[in-house]
């Protein structure tokens, strides 16, 4: 009953959710010279910038592996991941004036920040193909080879979409009634990049920290990427199950959040 | 066909303070500021039917609740109590050029724009010469809008929100924008909508345009229903009222 009334509200609204999509693309990129070859450009030389600061200067050294790679798998899921829910927190508020004259189903704008990011996302995935096709050795072992894992890897993807959608349905209400999670979700931000091994192998860290840090659930979704890439193989059950049950909690706990709140934004305008 | 039964929207006042983390931390240690809420009941009991191809008026003072009332039958507000029916597709007229983005151009705007008030992309690739035309932007489709004068971007805006043929109006006053000639064009274009059949929830302050076009009237005042009835018999009373105080 509620997945079908979901499922015809999309089917009705779905020309906005696309004119939302575009209009941010286009506002995106208008003023840039080089426009869109920057989604392919930017983390390209935010990965150069770290693979120099934690090769050269810190010496991580991963035998075996191919530290671009998992540098750069780390830096594009997490880049998604923030990009969205950056986003989407303010999604709900910059649209009031919006919201206030015409009636639009309001959870149409965090879906459609969602989406923008993961179009721009798979944007990102071109440098990242690239940087597995012209680095590592064999002789290392270290070149990433296509194999039959990759295709659980929309799987993946699927589960950090779902997360990133809850726990933006859960921020862009939440900011509606305080704002100051503006502030506070930038701050958990910065920890969530440190607290994620996104630059560093996770085997550094102590066991009893390990432990903690595996329970992350962007951990799950990055490290299973770096499994299928990076090793050539399926994920572990943990990750496996993990990932989807994170993804499919949060995303509906976050609807939840968002629909009992929902008829209550008009009031804070 | 519209029915509002027993609708009543109440608002916090000054609820404005409220949402920071610091005032959430005073409130949560003064105790007794808490208790302290006022409430204004911007709508009250509110409970009338109005039958399909009827055109209603709404009068009353500033601040008497009529465009909560358009709102609430809109779909903006939810009700705090109360239930709203609404049969057929609304056509809100109640701010034009809601949504407009400055940095997108005319023909971007016409597509977000119309899909915003609920017209699906077939639609609008079929009206689009027709809004175009109307509203007299043809040679700067591709100008984004932040670079129009006020009066194209009222003229744009208007062009859109009249291209259809809804089965409920909402408007709040007779929009008459632009310049003389657009002026005229535009309060025919109302009227005609008006006029042409639909359920029309019509707010004004202009009895004449009242009389004109209503054949009933809600007169509001403090968020609740005076008087109900014929066109004449409440303009009277609303205007003696006036005379009064």
């Amino acid at each position: 009953m509620l997945i079908k009334n979901i499922y015809h509200n999309l089917i009705k609204y779905k020309f906005l959710l696309i004119e939302l999509i575009k209009r941010d693309f286009k506002i995106k990129y208008k003023r840039s010279v080089l426009g869109i070859l920057w989604s392919v450009l930017y983390p390209l030389l935010m990965m150069s910038v770290m693979a120099l600061i934690f090769s050269q200067m810190f010496k991580f050294n991963m035998e075996g592996v191919n530290f671009l790679v998992y540098l750069m798998t780390g830096l594009v899921m997490f880049g998604y991941f923030s990009e969205a829910t950056n986003s989407s927190l303010i999604s709900i508020v910059s649209n009031f004036s919006l919201i206030n004259k015409v009636y639009i189903p309001k959870y149409i704008f965090p879906l459609a920040k969602c989406l923008f990011a993961g179009i721009n996302f798979l944007l990102t995935l071109i440098p990242l193909v690239l940087i597995m096709l012209i680095s590592g050795s064999p002789e290392a072992g270290t070149k990433c080879y296509l194999n039959i894992y990759y295709l659980i890897i929309p799987y993946i993807f699927l589960c950090i979409f779902m997360f990133t959608l809850g726990m933006s349905y859960l921020l862009s209400a939440l900011t509606v009634f305080l704002r100051d999670i503006i502030y506070i979700w930038g701050i958990i931000l910065t920890i969530l990049n440190y607290v994620t091994p996104i630059f560093y192998p996770l085997a550094m860290l102590p066991t009893y920290l390990q432990t903690i840090f595996k329970l992350n659930p962007l951990y799950m979704y990055i490290g299973s990427l770096r499994e299928v890439l990076l090793f050539s193989r399926m994920p572990s059950t943990y990750l496996l199950v993990g990932m989807f049950v994170t993804g499919f909690v949060m995303m509906i706990f976050g609807m939840y959040f968002f629909r009992k709140k929902q008829d209550k934004f008009v009031y804070y305008m | 066909m519209i029915k509002i039964k027993n609708v009543s929207m109440k608002f916090n006042l000054g609820i404005e303070n409220d949402n920071s983390l610091k005032m959430m931390f005073i409130r949560f240690f003064n105790f007794k500021k808490r208790k302290k809420q006022e409430y204004f009941w911007a709508l009250k009991d509110i409970d009338f039917n109005i039958e399909k191809g009827e055109v209603v008026g709404v009068i009353g003072i500033n601040g008497a609740g009529k465009s909560t009332l358009l709102k609430v039958v809109s779909g903006v507000y939810k009700p705090t109590t109360g239930e709203v029916i609404v049969n057929g597709k609304i056509s809100p007229m109640i701010e034009l050029g809601a949504g407009f983005d400055a940095d997108l151009t005319a023909r971007e705007n016409i597509y977000l724009n119309g899909a915003i008030l609920g017209y699906d992309k077939e639609f609008l690739d079929e009206k689009f010469n027709e809004i175009v035309q109307f509203a007299e932007v043809k040679e700067f489709l591709d100008v984004p809008v932040k670079n129009f004068s006020s009066g194209m971007v009222a003229k744009l805006a208007f062009s859109i929100s009249t291209i259809v043929n809804p089965q409920v109006l909402i408007v709040d006053e007779i929009l008459s924008v632009g310049d003389l000639k657009f002026q005229e064009k535009s309060k025919n274009k109302m009227m005609s909508m008006i006029t042409g059949g639909t359920t029309v929830l019509y707010v004004s302050h202009s009895l004449e345009a009242i009389k004109n076009l209503c054949s009933k009237v809600i007169w509001l005042d403090h968020g609740k229903i005076v008087m109900f009835g014929e066109t004449n018999e409440v303009c009277e009373a609303y205007y003696k009222s006036q005379q009064e105080s």
